[in-house]
């Protein structure tokens, strides 16, 4: 889900931006590969096949990596470097950082569903690497929506909610994962984050019709109104955080 | 169906334009002319239509009278230079002195709406001693406002026309947060922040009467660039968009197309203005006149007014109506970059420096700030050919050039000389009213700002690599001073409250109520003024003072 998220909004994003960069592709062509080894995953999630995963989970944290490099490049370059402008208009400095939470997390899921219960040093049957994951995944999201919500001037009340709830989602998710007793009231707060992710791609697209022309000149409106990809980026996150409390959860029970 | 809005009144049968919806309209209150109505406004610009929009709020019946056309800007705006031409003032006036003004685009408007269906957005506040020239720093006329009170009021406006600006801007007291956040930059206005930069100074984002994000029914910025020949989106903040349907809502009634040539007194008191519409006279009844029609037509209305009672043009005892007329300062530097500029993308002026308003180490008086620039081709063909005097095959080469030109222009602060002035020529115009005489000649201390701004902006054009560099040195931009504000009635025409000195019931709100310019575009200070004079006259009202 993650993937994908980011797969559409770096497409769309450097498409605007007409792949000026030539290592602009790279995200796409991570992106789309780690949402390939991830559905077959799921297809046959007893798989064998290591290499294959592994370069593509790599690749994606690595690309996350360096395009965060070069999105703080581009900010910096311009002029008066970090300013709230270029913030809102160079290119987002968050937003590769999904792409390496995507990669990070794939790999996770392939060490689980082989059997092996580490990742390098990081344990990862208790749940609670994956959960920590997830929480500092969801405030490194919650800082880009906030960031680009306060470019559009809060202009409709709802750009407040992905500002307000995923904190609190993150907050009690890592509550969870230090006391180590996942919660009922976590799993709403989740659920809920998961559900505000897809709800959200309505309010971008009502946001995009908002503009001259509205969908209609949806080639125009869908480059420079909200993106309609990105907000599922919560709903990815939000699913990762629910394995993670399952995960917690089994522990639990197999201690009796 | 189609009807055409410069030659049939639009604001009719009890309805005026929808401006946000194409053919559609609104409904709209209509005041029989037997009817003394609380106010009549004649203008229906910065200072018109705002005042009829707090007035209208504030209860009271109001006419608001402009001479032009009520456009629909989602329909009747064209990407056409030349077609655009019908939003300026363009009727025939007497320009003298030894620098005639230039009269049209950047100093006129003939609209609903006025000139600000064609301006650049440029929304600024004044610096606090603006309002205190005299006594802060040593030249011009005072104030009769405090700047404080002023704050207030700009907020307002501002948030009425829901200004882009940058989170913080670099100069002047704290203000609050600009309701909506700055544009981009386009690539002039980068050149003239990184000049700004090379030199040491301080730059920020204009703020801009421009939408950066959707509001009710305006979609935001397309960044089409036509901006200065009417913005066919809505995005931009016009009177016509912001304040008019506002207005409209509250029960005011607009009439287009309906000039108006003189006001009738009787025992020193308004009762009514002589109006002609659809090529007859009409007179409206009220119990106010509010006049509205900015620098040249206010005084033009004020003069041609003179009756027995007041042979000298009406609210004149001061002898001041169409004195001190004020222009600002408009010169420019150019040159050639190797990046591509394309300086007509986007508003045309997306960054500003206001750092010579506020350091007053100089050798004159008067402030001056500069912007990014970004002219439309024939406003930039008439730059090569009145400024570099190329003229065929070598202005064709040069225009050729245009995407890699990039340029900066001042707003400069003239001071007011009574030399500088409107009066009355004999002979009349379609209306048969006589036109203006518009006077002007800069003085020493114009021509030393415009040598230190001019060497200024092109020591930033050097500073980031732009060669074959020129100086535009001819060119005015926006008007003021011909009825100012003051403390008494010897040396000014209006009071603090826009309220004439002579006729308690005559009003002046525009921006030739302005003492002295500033060193900034001035439309923002028009609301304002516009605001407070609704507040005013609502207080006034209350304790049965009008």
């Amino acid at each position: 889900m993650l993937g994908l998220s980011v797969l559409a909004d770096s497409g769309l994003e450097h498409y605007r931006g007409s792949f000026r960069n030539p290592a602009m592709v790279f995200p796409l062509l991570s992106s789309s590969m780690a949402i390939g080894f991830n559905g077959r995953r799921l297809e046959k999630p007893l798989s064998d096949e290591k290499t294959g995963p592994l370069v593509s989970h790599l690749t994606s944290a690595a690309t996350g990596v360096v395009g965060l490099g070069f999105h703080l490049y581009n900010v910096m370059k311009r002029p008066g470097g970090l300013t709230f402008t270029n913030l809102f208009y160079a290119a987002p400095a968050g937003a590769p950082f999904a792409l390496a939470l995507a990669g990070a997390l794939g790999s996770t899921a392939d060490r689980l569903a082989r059997g092996k219960d580490t990742l390098g040093p990081i344990h990862l049957t208790s749940g609670r690497a994956i959960g920590l994951l997830t929480s500092f995944g969801l405030i490194g999201t919650v800082a880009e929506a906030t960031l680009l919500h306060f470019r559009g001037a809060y202009h409709d009340p709802f750009m407040w909610l992905p500002v307000a709830l995923p904190p609190v989602t993150a907050a009690s998710l890592a509550r969870d994962v230090v006391d180590d007793q996942p919660r009922q009231i976590t799993t709403s707060l989740l659920a809920a984050t998961a559900a505000m992710g897809l709800i959200g791609v309505g309010f971008h697209a009502y946001g995009v019709a908002r503009n001259m022309g509205g969908w209609k000149n949806w080639r125009q409106n869908l480059l420079v109104g909200p993106p309609t990809p990105a907000p599922p980026a919560f709903t990815g996150l939000a699913i990762a955080g629910l394995g993670a409390l399952m995960l917690m959860k089994k522990r639990r029970k197999a201690r009796g | 169906m189609a009807i055409d809005p410069e030659q049939t009144p639009r604001a009719k049968n009890g309805r005026a334009p929808d401006v946000m919806t194409p053919g559609g309209w609104v409904s709209m209150r209509e005041y029989p002319e037997n009817e003394e109505v609380d106010f009549v406004i004649v203008g229906t610009g910065a200072g018109g239509g705002t005042l009829a929009c707090k007035l209208a709020e504030a209860g009271f019946s109001v006419v608001a009278f402009d001479a032009g056309p009520y456009f629909r800007p989602l329909e009747d705006f064209a990407s056409d230079e030349t077609e655009q031409n019908k939003l300026y003032w363009t009727d025939d006036r007497i320009v003298d002195g030894d620098h005639p003004i230039k009269m049209g685009s950047n100093n006129s408007g003939k609209a609903v709406g006025g000139s600000t269906v064609h301006f650049a957005m440029v929304s600024l506040r004044f610096r606090p001693e603006h309002f205190k020239t005299r006594t802060a720093l040593g030249y011009g006329v005072d104030w009769p406002i405090d700047w404080q009170d002023m704050w207030n009021y700009y907020d307002e406006a501002e948030r009425a026309l829901h200004i882009s600006g940058p989170v913080s801007y670099p100069w002047g007291p704290k203000r609050g947060r600009y309701p909506l956040r700055a544009h981009p930059l386009n690539a002039a206005a980068e050149y003239l922040a990184r000049g700004a930069e090379a030199l040491g100074i301080k730059w920020t984002e204009t703020p801009l009467a421009t939408l950066s994000a959707p509001i009710g029914q305006s979609a935001p910025c397309v960044y089409r660039g036509f901006c200065v020949t009417g913005c066919s989106t809505n995005a931009k903040q016009s009177v016509l968009v912001a304040w008019l349907p506002r207005a409209l809502k509250a029960g005011a009634e607009i009439r287009d197309l309906a000039m108006v040539g003189r006001i009738e007194t009787r025992n020193r008191r308004c009762t009514g203005v002589h109006y002609q519409r659809e090529g007859e006279w009409h007179f409206q009844k009220a119990r106010n006149v509010v006049v509205a029609g900015y620098a040249v037509e206010t005084p033009r209305l004020l003069l041609n007014s003179a009756n027995e009672e007041f042979p000298d043009g009406l609210a004149n005892s001061s002898g001041l109506v169409g004195k001190n007329l004020m222009v600002q300062l408009n010169q420019a530097a150019w040159g050639q970059v190797d990046d591509e500029i394309r300086s007509y993308k986007g508003p045309p002026s997306l960054a500003i420096s206001e750092h010579w308003n506020y350091d007053d180490d100089k050798d004159f008086h008067g402030g001056w700030s500069y912007m990014s620039q970004g002219p439309l081709p024939i406003t930039w063909a008439k730059s090569l050919a009145g400024g570099r005097n190329l003229w065929g095959q070598a202005l064709i080469d040069e225009m050729a050039r245009n995407n890699h030109s990039v340029g900066l222009k001042m707003v400069g602060e003239v001071l007011p000389y009574e030399r500088n002035r409107v009066t009355l020529a004999d002979d009349t115009d379609q209306y048969g009213l006589k036109i203006p005489r518009i006077t002007f000649s800069l003085g020493p201390n114009e021509e030393a700002m415009i040598d230190h701004a001019t060497d200024f902006m092109d020591k930033s054009l050097e500073a980031v690599g732009a060669r074959e560099r020129w100086k535009e040195m001819d060119d005015t931009c926006h008007l003021g001073g011909t009825a100012r504000m003051g403390f008494d009635a010897k040396t000014s025409v209006v009071d603090a409250d826009c309220r004439s000195w002579d006729i308690p019931n005559l009003w002046v709100c525009d921006g030739s109520v302005f003492p002295t310019v500033g060193g900034v575009n001035p439309s923002l200070t028009i609301q304002a003024i516009a605001c407070r004079t609704g507040d005013r006259i609502k207080q006034m009202s209350a304790r049965g003072e009008l």
